[in-house]
């Protein structure tokens, strides 16, 4: 007499081996493609979006999105080091580090006040350590119905990242210096930093609970300290099955400028089998390329943050308020209501330009901006003790601090109003700063 | 996984080749299940086009929660299921007329193997109840969880894991002679 075990396994592994008739196969076949010829014909207008409405008729609010989206996804770029005193935390940092290869889902979502739903992005992200990261992205604008696809390559080997649009069927590529290089292949967009950032922070077990029937621990912090402390509020949450010490899910809440953003994680597979090939971009022969060439990241150096201080106050004629990421590139958008000549025309339609060439002059534009802020941003998860007066400072003012940050135990390096810099003891600067404190 | 959201993402955006991809990759799964749960070869064919069809026709409105496979094996066992409620003379057919998963009636050039193995237990799954046999058939042959299946069903997770025991037992029963015919 067979036992109900015996029959489950027996049944399980029972082979069904069942073809379809051939012709019938073709007919299938052919029905669904027309079947999905007739619904593409059917779709409405805004179901794929062309480039030119998406990146022209509002070309900077776009990329504020972007570059908002941009920080929420790859906050794995913003990780500073320092040594945790967490006990299992460390042990689930232990054991990520072991997998060599994994992926997971992430979504995420934001709302302002003004709009209940301003972003939705879903995301199949690919993490290998030899490799890089591949990440496949569906921004969904529920406000428009405008839905963008990106798949998105990391690849430290070659010091490229490649951002592919099939539906416009364009791509962009950046070229990454070392630093920046060094800093992906340390940090992804992936727990290990997530984890990692937590033992730095202050955090408190949730204690036990369960998730898709897997027995897990919970952890949270709260503490700023997680995104820098520029950034806002922040609360995040990370469940770790307690077998294998490996997250399972985990979520993010914070606020950024007046967006509140909510990041889950989930869908884990840890040691996910890879192929190099999966790390081959395909770009169709018919695709080209934003700009015509690829574009040169801005190393996050002295350097770039004046070419961003002297481009911005060259088109405003006066400096950025503030330097947090989230807030410098609105401020950025809100340049195009000027009255200067010289903006206008960057805002304007130039007739003689091909999109292209548009693009590449508003990326020359934003490059070292944004490389401003992530400079900025980098001198407080360093702990160089950084602190700007754009508030306060306008170009004209020679002698007046403008930004500075620590260099040494006794001695600051200062950014004055006309741009130029020198380094001061901590003695001299009390005295410069004097009347931006008064 | 990562290839299907992928193939998933650019069906979306209208690619026929993702299409024809996820087709190929599928179609049997898809076919094997529709099969095992009706025991009519030709009936699982047309729920196979339907199911793809349908798939093909949804680029706009798809919300894929869990992966590829367990949605489209989904679709499969609620068309399946509707397809049996409107064929319900053929339920009411007394035991000793129950026809067989593996049947020489039933487009034989159909079946790659035949084996008596294969056949007796086709004829056992054709006795149970049919909420029974599609909560067994899902369970271990499409690896679903009982989580979705009850989804799927619009059943409490209670029902369907009393269902998938009653299931079981009265198949060991059967398997071993332990019900007449």
């Amino acid at each position: 007499m067979r036992s109900a075990e015996n029959i489950k396994n027996v049944f399980k592994n029972l082979d069904l081996d069942i073809d379809i008739n051939p012709k019938t196969d073709r007919k299938i076949l052919g029905e669904l493609l027309e079947a999905q010829q007739k619904s593409k014909e059917m779709q409405p207008a805004f179901a794929l979006p062309n480039l030119r409405r998406t990146i022209m008729k509002s070309p900077l609010t776009k990329l504020t999105v972007a570059a908002v989206l941009a920080i929420a996804c790859v906050t794995g770029l913003i990780l500073w080091t320092g040594t945790g005193s967490g006990v299992a935390l460390a042990d689930v940092l232990a054991r990520i580090e072991q997998a060599s290869v994994y992926m997971y889902q992430m979504s995420i979502t934001g709302q302002t006040k003004e709009r209940p739903l301003s972003i939705d992005v879903q995301s199949t992200v690919l993490i290998s350590h030899d490799h890089g990261m591949k990440m496949s992205m569906e921004f969904l604008d529920p406000n428009s119905g405008e839905r963008m696809l990106q798949e998105q390559y990391m690849l430290p080997q070659k010091k490229r990242m490649i951002m592919i649009m099939p539906s416009q069927k364009k791509y962009t590529e950046l070229e990454i210096d070392d630093t920046l290089v060094e800093r992906t292949q340390k940090q992804n967009n992936d727990p290990r930093t997530m984890v990692k950032r937590i033992l730095e922070c202050d955090y408190k077990s949730l204690g036990m609970s369960t998730i898709d029937g897997i027995e897990v621990e919970g952890f949270q912090t709260t503490d700023p300290h997680y995104l820098g402390g520029i950034l806002g509020d922040v609360d995040v949450k990370i469940w770790v099955d307690v077998k294998t010490q490996l997250p399972v899910r985990s979520e993010m809440n914070m606020q950024m400028d007046r967006m509140d953003i909510h990041a889950v994680i989930y869908d884990f597979q840890w040691d996910a089998s890879v192929d190099a090939a999966e790390f081959e971009p395909f770009i169709p022969d018919d695709y080209t390329m934003f700009g015509g060439a690829p574009i040169k990241m801005a190393p996050f150096n002295e350097e770039t943050a004046i070419q961003g201080l002297r481009l911005f106050s060259k088109l405003s004629g006066k400096f950025p308020e503030e330097l947090s990421l989230t807030t410098l590139m609105p401020q950025f958008s809100k340049l195009k209501d000027s009255d200067d000549p010289s903006v206008k025309q960057l805002f304007e339609h130039d007739k003689d330009l091909t999109e292209e060439e548009r693009v590449k002059k508003l990326m020359d534009i934003m490059i070292p901006i944004q490389g401003l802020g992530t400079f900025y941003m980098r001198l407080f998860q360093d702990k160089k003790d950084p602190a700007y007066y754009g508030k306060s400072v306008a170009p004209e003012d020679t002698d007046q601090v403008l930004m500075r940050w620590k260099v040494s135990d006794n001695e600051y390096r200062v950014i004055f109003g006309d741009l130029h810099t020198e380094t001061v003891t901590a003695e001299v600067l009390a005295e410069l700063e004097k009347p931006l404190l008064e | 996984m990562f290839d299907d959201r992928v193939l998933i993402l650019k069906f979306k955006y209208g690619s026929s080749d993702a299409l024809r991809r996820i087709y190929e990759k599928y179609k049997k799964d898809l076919l094997r299940l529709a099969t095992i749960l009706l025991n009519d070869v030709s009936d699982a064919e047309d729920i196979v086009q339907d199911v793809f069809v349908s798939f093909a026709q949804s680029a706009e409105t798809l919300k894929l929660s869990g992966n590829l496979k367990s949605y489209l094996l989904s679709c499969v066992a609620n068309r399946a299921r509707n397809k049996n409620r409107a064929n319900q003379h053929r339920q009411a057919v007394a035991l000793d007329e129950a026809e067989p998963v593996v049947s020489d009636t039933k487009r034989p050039d159909q079946w790659l193997i035949c084996s008596e193995e294969l056949k007796r237990w086709s004829e056992a799954l054709a006795r149970l109840p049919y909420e029974q046999r599609e909560v067994v058939i899902l369970h271990l042959r499409a690896s679903m969880k009982f989580r979705l299946i009850a989804q799927s069903q619009g059943v409490s997770i209670n029902t369907v894991k009393g269902r998938y025991r009653y299931g079981l037992e009265k198949l060991r029963s059967i398997l071993d002679g332990e019900v007449k015919r």
